[in-house]
């Protein structure tokens, strides 16, 4: 019911993108005495809305959805409104795609419900828009966060060195970093 | 701080040194000083069941001031390094170094190609005395290497050595 | 002793000019380790407090990045050494989860108890050095003496006194033996007839009532948007237990009760703790009474991991709250990306706010509750 209500209400922030399908098609039964051909795949471009409920018992969570950086605080207002909770903020490095993506944990007191919300941002220049004053834990999250992956959370009120000493100018937990 | 070239004094009295070593290495006073794991090894080395106390090392000082022996009882990051120093500096001659530790001793477990956050063991930057393995060390094992300090310190040894195995 | 900002104290608050810096660590008794507190001071009220952390960070999830999902096990005993077995536990059931490995019962049930029994000897070691934080030395002898008979079961089934790596994906290192059965059946016994003992001793001491009872509130909303869990959240008032919330484990196989107080301050907070010792003595004993017989490890763990594309979450309640683990694997023998989500750190971040018009013995008292254990934090 939790799930229902929050999905319906984080529907209209997720992403619409184009993703690469691969569709099996299977060959056709082979006539008699004839050797089965091979099934042929297709890759098509779909669209599609990152939104998902995948399964929880393999996943360990409820909901996995996309947003676009700059919904960010407008999902989390819908977050703590319904009185969820945030979990963690963390980071992953895609330097392949050219993308850092930043994922946040929320939860929920009174019914078990898992909500990942993520959003990319570029890597060169990363940024995105702080929660900090929606969920005051973010704070702390959102500068480990810098510490480690450089993004800059905009409106954010101190991004100084957190986890690392106050003279740091890199970013460990970047896939190229090199000590 | 500026620190002076101490002079030695002119006059020794070998005997008297040798009570005084004896009355230092008899009752070492600890720093209350605990970085991470081992640091609870170090409380459990003081609390009910072995009681440092058997051994006259148990009076524990939150102040560097008033202590002997500094216990480097965890892993040393590099923003914790220059508050290490800064206590080592401000504990009164004479002073020892008991590195506790794995991490203390070379960076233990945490010590890996591409690390970018501790110092490889206390002795970089410290003048270690005893150094006690383990990860963490057992309770006995500080004990033994409180034993080892006062050996070192009086140069002779005041308990029996335990055979083993 | 009053805790809340009260007229009075605003009023000695406005004169911000007079105010002193007064540095709190990183080696100070009270904090418990290597944290720092930097208070803004007037006279004895702290008007503006900001914790400065780092002093112990480790790099647990770089080294996460470059070792395989095997190697990483002995970290998770080194995050939160007072309660390392709940730590060993989740990264198990993240992995578990990853690869689809089945944990036999018998296995499941070990894990419950040692993981209690570890949850009972943190829970002791917090009761000692808060009360020491206090001024009281004397309950940490005592605490220590028990909590060091728990060490001797713990220590024949896993080797180790303090950093565990006892499980393994798909089960445990080790068996149980009969000496280990009746030793925690003597242990559970024998603390239970300790408990009146510590309660007399300490709960009811005057001096730890005067100290504790309406200092530090915290209420609902300040723990929600902080994401606080464990027994601050349960101190204010709020059921949620991963153990009951998100059954993981065997645990719903147990009855026991989630101790819940809803006054917010630091004496709910005590009293939360206490009453979980008791809860935790239930279900070891219900443990080994129902310990099935079998495998201890699952026949067909992957000896080498390689978990399909895709991120995973666990969670568990430690000792301190929720710990919860996200993994992203890329289908390679080593986790891409690991991130350990620590109760500490969250519980931490809403002291800056809660202590705010306190003086500064109370706010001691308030941050002995949060039960900090510092490496976890830094990670």
């Amino acid at each position: 019911m939790r799930l229902e209500a929050i999905r319906q209400a984080l529907a209209a922030l997720a992403v619409t993108e184009e993703v690469e399908v691969v569709k099996i098609i299977p060959a056709p039964k082979p006539a008699e005495g004839e050797e089965a051909a091979k099934p042929t795949e297709v890759r098509e471009k779909v669209s599609q809305t990152m939104l998902f409920t995948p399964d929880y018992k393999k996943k360990g969570f409820h909901l996995d959805i996309k947003v676009p950086p700059a919904e960010l605080p407008a999902a989390a207002q819908s977050l703590i409104d319904q009185g969820f909770f945030l979990e963690a903020i963390t980071g992953v490095d895609w330097p392949k795609e050219g993308q850092i993506e930043v994922v946040y944990d929320f939860n929920h007191w009174d019914e078990l419900c898992r909500v990942v919300v993520r959003a990319r941002t570029d890597r060169d220049q990363p940024a995105v828009p702080t929660i900090s004053h929606i969920y005051s834990g973010a704070n702390w999250h959102e500068r480990e966060t810098h510490d480690f992956f450089g993004v800059k959370f905009s409106g954010h009120p101190d991004l100084s060195p957190f986890l690392l000493p106050d003279d740091a100018d890199y970013h460990p937990l970047r896939k190229d970093f090199k000590a | 701080m500026e620190t002076k070239e101490l002079q030695p004094s002119i006059i020794h009295l070998a005997p008297l040194d040798q009570v005084l070593a004896i009355g230092r290495a008899n009752s070492l006073w600890p720093m209350t000083f605990g970085l991470a794991c081992c640091a609870i090894e170090m409380m459990a080395a003081g609390a009910s069941r072995f009681d440092l106390a058997r051994f006259g090392a148990e009076v524990f000082r939150p102040s560097p001031r008033q202590c002997d022996v500094m216990i480097v009882a965890g892993t040393i990051s590099k923003k914790m390094a220059p508050a290490v120093k800064t206590l080592y500096d401000q504990m009164p001659e004479p002073k020892w170094v008991i590195a506790m530790g794995n991490c203390a001793i070379s960076g233990g477990p945490f010590a890996f190609e591409g690390q970018y956050g501790i110092i490889e063991g206390a002795d970089k930057f410290l003048p270690v005395d005893v150094y006690i393995p383990g990860c963490p060390p057992r309770p006995e094992a500080l004990i033994e290497g409180i034993l080892e300090l006062e050996e070192k310190v009086t140069g002779s040894r005041r308990w029996p050595r335990v055979q083993c195995g | 002793m009053n805790a809340p900002v009260t007229d009075k104290s605003l009023a000695v608050l406005d004169r911000t000019a007079e105010t002193f810096v007064l540095n709190l660590g990183p080696q100070h008794p009270a904090t418990h380790g290597v944290l720092r507190v930097k208070l803004t001071m007037d006279g004895e009220y702290i008007v503006h407090a900001e914790p400065v952390l780092g002093y112990i960070h480790r790099m647990h999830e770089k080294m996460g990045e470059n070792r395989t999902w095997a190697q990483f096990m002995p970290n998770t005993g080194r995050l939160d050494y007072l309660g390392a077995l709940s730590y060993n536990h989740g990264y198990c059931l993240a992995a578990e989860r990853a690869e689809g490995i089945e944990v036999p019962e018998r296995a499941e049930y070990i894990r419950c108890i040692t993981v209690e029994l570890n949850r009972i000897a943190s829970h002791l070691l917090w009761f000692g050095a808060f009360v020491l934080d206090l001024g009281g030395f004397t309950p940490l002898l005592y605490a220590f003496d028990d909590r060091e008979q728990i060490l001797d079961l713990l220590e024949s089934v896993t080797g180790a006194r303090l950093t565990f790596c006892y499980f393994r994906f798909g089960g445990v290192y080790n068996d149980i033996d009969d000496n280990f059965i009746t030793g925690a059946k003597a242990f559970v016994k024998r603390l239970r007839s300790r408990m009146p003992m510590y309660h007399d001793l300490v709960t009811k001491n005057i001096i730890l009532i005067k100290r504790l009872k309406d200092i530090g509130p915290l209420s609902q909303e300040l723990c929600r948007r902080y994401g606080a869990t464990g027994p601050v959240l349960r101190g204010s008032g709020v059921c949620f237990d991963v153990r009951k919330h998100e059954p993981y484990s065997v645990y719903p196989e147990f009855d026991f009760d989630i101790p819940v107080y809803h006054e917010c301050d630091s004496m709910a907070r005590y009293m939360v703790r206490m009453d979980e010792i008791e809860q935790s003595l239930r279900i070891v004993e219900q443990g080994l009474d129902k310990l099935p017989d079998g495998p201890v490890m699952a026949a067909k763990a992957p000896k080498i991991l390689k978990p399909a594309k895709g991120d995973y979450y666990a969670a568990v309640e430690a000792a301190r709250g929720s710990f919860g683990i996200r993994v992203v694997s890329d289908g390679t023998n080593t986790p891409y990306r690991l991130k350990l989500r620590s109760p500490t750190f969250s519980n931490l971040s809403l002291f800056s706010e809660a202590c705010q018009g306190m003086i500064l013995p109370d706010a001691l008292a308030l941050m002995g509750t949060l039960d900090l254990v510092i490496p976890e934090i830094d990670r």
